[in-house]
Order: structure tokens, then C-alpha cells, then sequence
């Protein structure tokens, strides 16, 4: 296999990981801090790509659109927070079933306010880098560099700011911290908040790649709850290598059986892997 | 709920256009001095009295909503100009609008009403291969009702009670490929594909037509339906020397793929990319620059120099101003064109009974049309038509080529 080839296979599985963990990173704080698998973390999402496309037909720009989707979502992910998610911190599998009633309420919403149809988000720059004969799209490697940024971004946050070092606590035990003079409701709502902002991120930097459709987020939803379960829950970095390694499986089993197959195998894989490794890649404590 | 207010807005409109059009229907009966027919010789489901009864089924909503509305505003519009001429027989026509929603269970549920609480005479829509095979059941196979499937697709329906209306390989692949590869001199081909009826029958007629003709097929490779990301089959394409990719991805995922194409920088490099479904309607669903010297081969482009064709355009354009366009692929042109070959059944039988109607729409005529005059080939269930080939320029198309009428060449006996 020639050497181009090969670094469009790798750029591939750059691109699609790089996807994959913006999508699982919101996720992933949420359940590794909160305990709660939130199923409508992909209508977040598409709410985040549903943003940029209002935004880009008031006449804001879709640049602009991609700096309001996080603010925007972040704020529907306290609403969400505040009303429903915090009835539930006790009741994980109730929780599922909730989220997945909000998620349900928000894509149906979505589907009316866009009249069943898909729409196209176009980039704001849609050219190409080539490299000898492979092109790769900019816009897929801006992804990949901003992945990187909003990896970096999160994890000094949690790890090296006060604000982290609350949320950690309030992830250890609750109850000391709140007998430390911690606001744990307040730091819940916050780190729903968060993962909600990122959420509304991944939507908003994939849609120019894919097309605006109300189902979306939901397309992404499995693959990315897979990432998490594979990853291991309850660490930072266990839903990123998860979303590396679901990418990695993405993109290179194409090329070696039927793409409809490859889409199956994923999962084999990943159930198999979970079967020999049931904490996940990265076990915390 | 956004659905049902969408509906009922249409029977609002109909209910309104109905008594209008009633009395418009009187004036012209009484003015003419003689009335067609005091008691019409009825015998279709809708009994012989009152209007006739059309169900359009089609995907309203849903990733097809772009082509549904098309096909549902040219029922319309057909349906106004018949009545407005006194209807057929004498008898207004009045349309039950159905939205399959892009589900076939959907579809399902809506034909099994029109037949069974609505009593529909004939029933025209389905978009795609899937929709067809699941509502078929209960409009043909139990409902024994007829019915028009109005969409270019894979052929071999031959189904009694069911008459195709849009183009089908033997038109869209037989005569598009070897001019494709005499054009560009392209050898190899790629068949990237949503994995559904469609695109596995049609990619077997593409296989054969290319290698008859001296050519080669790289790959045929078929994705989920609801699949997103094309990087691997790009980066398939890029490296195997594809001169040509034969797409058969549906929406939405055509989207991403077309946009992943292009920014590997495949028709930079001189590829050229075909898709026979590809007409205007694409054009709000795919950014121009994705789709820039695209090749489509349909029975009819915005951009033809036929008469009547643009005349069927104006008219369309001035009713239904809005983003769904009257188009080939869309299904719209097939809709006009099975709509009017039931029209002229209807009158040459001079009735509604449907082994009489059957037997007129075997061999019906209409002289002009969408893209040109249109028949039914009798015993083979599908219509010959006009092809014409495009390509893509800056968000408009360019006629390539007027092949002229084409033989379906479906259901022969015999033949396969």
C-alpha cells in the first residue's frame, strides 16, 4: 500500500475520532461527574448545529453561529438541569428514560421547525490542504486542531482551576463536600451546564460535514454512549481513548469488509472488548 | 402536531378550491349549452355520483419532504386544470392528500386509509422503492385499486393494476453510459450506494452496460441508508484511479458524501461523478460547488427547449412559488405524466369501471408533457419518453444531450 493512501486512511481516523470525542466529551463529564447517562445529549447536538443554521439565516454568519451554539445550548443544558435532571441524580435508570423523553420532545421540535427537511450548513472555509495527490479538507482539520483545543480547555479546567477542584470533590463524595461549604446543587448544574456547551459545540462544528436533519444527533447517540462504555466511565481521559478506539474501528474496517458489516462489527468488537475489560480502558482508583 | 396542522392547511385549501372550482365547473357546463353527462356511467370505487376520487400518497415530510410537496402541488395542479375544464366526465375530481412522512409503516397505515375509509378511485405517489413495495400491498394486492407509481427507479414492477410513470434503466442506463464514457473517455467506475432494492438492481444494469461497452467497475460498495460519513469509500475512490463515480446514495446522506467528494479534490482531478436522480430539487439540498459538472439523465430539465414543457414550468412556478420544484427526479414530472395518461383512459373508456379504465391505460397517448409526448407500451406497465442528459453548471443544468424516446423495455414477456 503507497504511502498517500496510507496517510489518507490515517487522516480518516483522525477525523472521524476527532468527531467522536467532541461528541462523547460532554457525555463523558456528565456521566463520569453526575452518574447520569443522558440520552438526550444528541438532541443537544443537533441543537448545537440547529444554532449555526439559525444563526446563518438571520444573517449573523455561520462563524458567528458557531461561537453562539455552545452559550446557546450550554444555557438549554441548565434549563434541562434545573427541571428535569436534578429529580433524577438518585434514580440513574429513571434518568435514562427522562432524558430520553426531553431528547425526543427536543428532535420532534426540531423535525416541525424545520419542516421535515434537511438543510445544508456550508462551512466557513470548505477548501483544500493537498498533500502530493491526497486532499484533505480544511475543514476537517480545523475539527481536528479544535478537538485538540477543547480537550486541552477542558481538562485544565477540571484539573487546574478551583472550579474543577469543586466538581472533583462534589464527584468523590457529595456529602464532605457539601459539608465543606460546597454548593454541590450549584456545581451539578454547572457541570451539566458544561458538558451541555460542549455538546452544543460538536454540533456545531460537524454539521457543515454531514447536513442538518433532525435525526442528527440521534444517528451519533449509540456510537457515542458505545465510546463512553468502551472508554470506561468515571475518568477524563477513558470516553476520549473510547472515542479514539470506535473511531479507529470506523475507519479502518471499511476497508477490509462491506461497509454495512463494518458499521455491525464495531459493535462486536466493542462488546467483546467490554466483555475482557468490563471498567473500560481506563479504570479510575 | 406540526403534521396535522400541515395537512389540515391542505384541506382547508382544498375544501375552498372545491366549491370554486364547482362553480367555475357550472358556468362553463351551462354556458357550453349542453351538459357531458347528466348521469355519468360511473362504476369506480367512488361510486357513480359526486367526484372522483384521487388519493395522493407521497412523502410530505421526512429527508424525501423536498420531493413529496413537489409531487403533492403537481397533483394539484393537474387536478385544477381538469376541473376547471368541467372535470372528467363531468365529475369534479377531488384529491385526499396523504403524508407517508419518508416511513414505510407510516405509508402503510395511510394507503390501508385511503382505500378502506376513503374509497379512492386511483391512488398516484410513493417516492421510493421501499415505499412502493410496502404500500402496494394494501392499495393493489388487497385494495385492488390502481394505482401510479410516478418515480424513476430500478424496473421489474409488473404488478397488474400498477402502471409506472417515470423512467426506468433500459431509458436512464442503457443509452446514458456509453455516451458518458465516449464524452470523457472515463474506464473505470465506481458504484457507491445506499443499501436498498434501488440502487442493488440498478447498479447490476450499470455493471453490465459498462462492461459491454469496454469499461471496468472499480467497486460497488453499499452503505446503511442513515450512513454519514463517506471518508473511506472517498479515500476508495481517490486511490483506485476511478474515472467516474455512479452514486446511488439517497438524502440525506447524499449531502456528505457529495461535499466529502469534493473536497478530496476527486473532479479536480478531472473525475466526473453521475447520478440519475439528480434534477433542480437537489440543487437546495447539495451546495452548488459539491455538485459543479454533475451528469444526470432524466425525462425532463427546467432548462429544455420544449414549449409546452416550460409552459407546464410557468404554470407550476406561478401556483407553487416555493422551494419544492416542479422536477424529474422529484418524482413531479411523473406525476403530471401518469395523471394524464389516466385522463385520457378515463375519456377514451367513458367511464370509471377499472377493467375499462385498465384497458385504455395500457395503450394511452398523451401528445405533449413534461419533456415531451408520452405513451404506455402496451402490456409492459411503464411509458415511453423523451430522455434528455445534463450536467451541473453553478446551480443550474445544461442539457448534454436530447436522446429522444426511449423504449422501457419492463415486463416483456420473456425477457427478464
Amino acid at each position: 500500500m503507497d504511502v498517500p493512501r496510507l496517510a489518507g486512511i490515517a487522516f480518516d481516523v483522525l477525523s472521524l475520532s476527532s468527531i467522536l470525542v467532541l461528541l462523547v466529551l460532554g457525555m463523558g463529564i456528565i456521566v463520569s461527574m453526575m452518574g447520569i447517562f443522558n440520552l438526550a445529549h444528541g438532541e443537544l447536538v443537533l441543537l448545537g448545529a440547529f444554532t449555526v443554521y439559525l444563526a446563518h439565516k438571520v444573517g449573523l454568519g455561520v462563524g458567528l453561529g458557531i461561537v453562539l451554539a455552545p452559550i446557546v445550548v450550554g444555557a438549554a443544558g441548565l434549563l434541562l438541569e434545573r427541571s428535569v435532571v436534578r429529580h433524577f441524580y438518585s434514580r440513574p435508570i429513571s434518568a435514562l428514560l427522562a432524558t430520553w423523553a426531553v431528547g425526543m420532545m427536543i428532535r420532534e421540535s426540531v423535525r416541525a421547525g424545520l419542516h421535515g427537511r434537511s438543510e445544508v450548513v456550508v462551512a466557513p472555509f470548505s477548501g483544500t490542504f493537498a498533500i502530493g495527490n491526497v486532499y484533505l479538507s480544511q475543514w476537517r482539520v480545523a475539527i481536528v486542531l479544535l478537538t485538540v483545543a477543547v480537550i486541552a480547555a477542558s481538562y485544565l479546567l477540571l484539573q487546574r482551576t478551583r472550579v474543577g477542584l469543586q466538581v472533583r470533590a462534589t464527584l468523590d463524595n457529595a456529602s464532605l463536600a457539601r459539608a465543606s461549604g460546597i454548593a454541590t446543587g450549584r456545581v451539578y448544574a454547572l457541570t451539566f451546564a458544561f458538558g451541555s456547551a460542549l455538546a452544543g459545540l460538536a454540533g456545531a462544528l460537524i454539521v457543515p460535514l454531514f447536513a442538518l436533519y433532525a435525526d442528527l444527533g440521534v444517528t451519533f447517540l449509540v456510537r457515542s454512549f458505545l465510546a463512553v462504555m468502551v472508554g470506561g466511565v468515571g475518568s477524563f481521559e477513558g470516553p476520549i481513548l473510547g472515542a479514539g478506539a470506535v473511531g479507529l474501528g470506523s475507519g479502518v474496517l471499511p476497508w477490509v469488509v462491506a461497509p454495512v458489516l463494518a458499521d455491525a462489527l464495531v459493535f462486536v468488537i466493542a462488546i467483546a472488548l467490554m466483555r475482557f475489560m468490563p471498567n473500560g480502558l481506563v479504570h479510575r482508583g | 402536531m406540526a403534521d396535522t396542522s400541515f395537512l389540515s392547511d391542505h384541506s382547508m385549501d382544498r375544501r375552498t378550491f372545491l366549491r370554486r372550482s364547482a362553480l367555475l365547473a357550472g358556468f362553463v357546463a351551462a354556458g357550453g349549452g349542453s351538459f357531458l353527462s347528466a348521469c355519468s356511467s360511473g362504476g369506480g370505487a367512488s361510486g357513480d355520483k359526486g367526484p372522483i376520487k384521487l388519493g395522493v400518497l407521497t412523502d410530505l415530510t421526512g429527508a424525501l419532504a423536498y420531493a413529496g410537496v413537489a409531487d403533492a402541488n403537481t397533483a394539484k395542479m393537474v387536478v385544477d386544470e381538469i376541473n376547471a375544464k368541467g372535470g372528467l366526465l363531468g365529475r369534479q375530481i377531488q384529491i385526499f392528500l396523504e403524508d407517508s412522512a419518508s416511513t414505510e409503516s407510516v405509508g402503510v397505515t395511510k394507503a390501508t386509509k385511503l382505500i378502506q375509509q376513503d374509497h379512492v378511485d386511483l391512488v398516484v405517489g410513493g417516492i421510493t422503492s421501499s415505499m412502493r413495495q410496502a404500500i402496494k400491498g394494501p392499495l393493489v394486492e388487497r385494495g385492488k385499486t390502481l394505482y401510479i407509481y410516478p418515480q424513476l427507479y430500478e424496473g421489474k414492477e409488473c404488478t397488474p393494476l400498477i402502471y409506472c410513470s417515470g423512467p426506468v434503466p433500459a431509458q436512464q442506463v442503457d443509452p446514458f453510459i456509453p455516451w458518458l464514457m465516449q464524452k470523457t473517455g472515463a474506464k473505470k467506475f465506481y458504484l457507491p450506494s445506499a443499501d436498498y432494492v434501488w440502487p442493488h438492481t440498478l447498479n447490476g444494469r450499470v455493471r453490465q452496460v459498462v462492461t459491454a461497452s469496454g469499461g471496468q467497475v472499480a467497486g460497488e460498495e453499499y452503505f446503511p441508508i442513515d450512513a454519514t460519513d463517506y471518508s473511506t469509500v472517498v479515500n476508495k475512490i481517490m486511490s483506485s484511479g476511478t474515472d467516474v463515480v455512479f452514486v446511488t446514495v439517497i438524502p440525506p446522506g447524499i449531502t456528505p458524501f457529495l461535499q466529502q467528494l469534493y473536497t478530496a479534490g476527486f473532479t479536480k482531478r478531472g473525475g466526473s461523478v453521475a447520478c440519475v436522480y439528480f434534477d433542480e430539487n437537489l440543487l437546495n439540498i447539495v451546495p452548488a460547488q459539491s455538485m459543479e459538472g454533475l451528469y444526470s439523465c432524466l425525462d425532463f430539465f427546467q432548462n429544455i427547449e420544449d414549449p409546452f414543457s416550460k409552459q407546464i414550468l410557468d404554470a407550476y412556478n406561478t401556483k407553487f412559488p416555493g422551494s419544492a420544484k416542479f422536477t424529474a427526479g422529484s418524482a413531479a414530472t411523473g406525476v403530471y405524466r401518469g395523471l394524464k395518461l389516466w385522463e385520457a383512459a378515463v375519456k377514451e373508456a367513458g367511464s370509471l369501471k377499472q377493467q375499462d379504465v385498465v384497458k385504455a391505460l395500457d395503450h394511452a397517448k398523451i401528445a405533449e408533457g413534461p419533456g415531451g409526448p408520452a405513451e404506455m407500451v402496451p402490456g409492459q406497465n411503464h411509458a415511453r419518453m423523451n430522455m434528455y442528459i445534463a450536467q451541473a453548471h453553478s446551480g443550474s443544468y445544461t442539457i448534454e444531450k436530447n436522446l429522444g424516446a426511449i423504449d422501457p423495455k419492463e415486463c416483456v414477456q420473456g425477457v427478464k
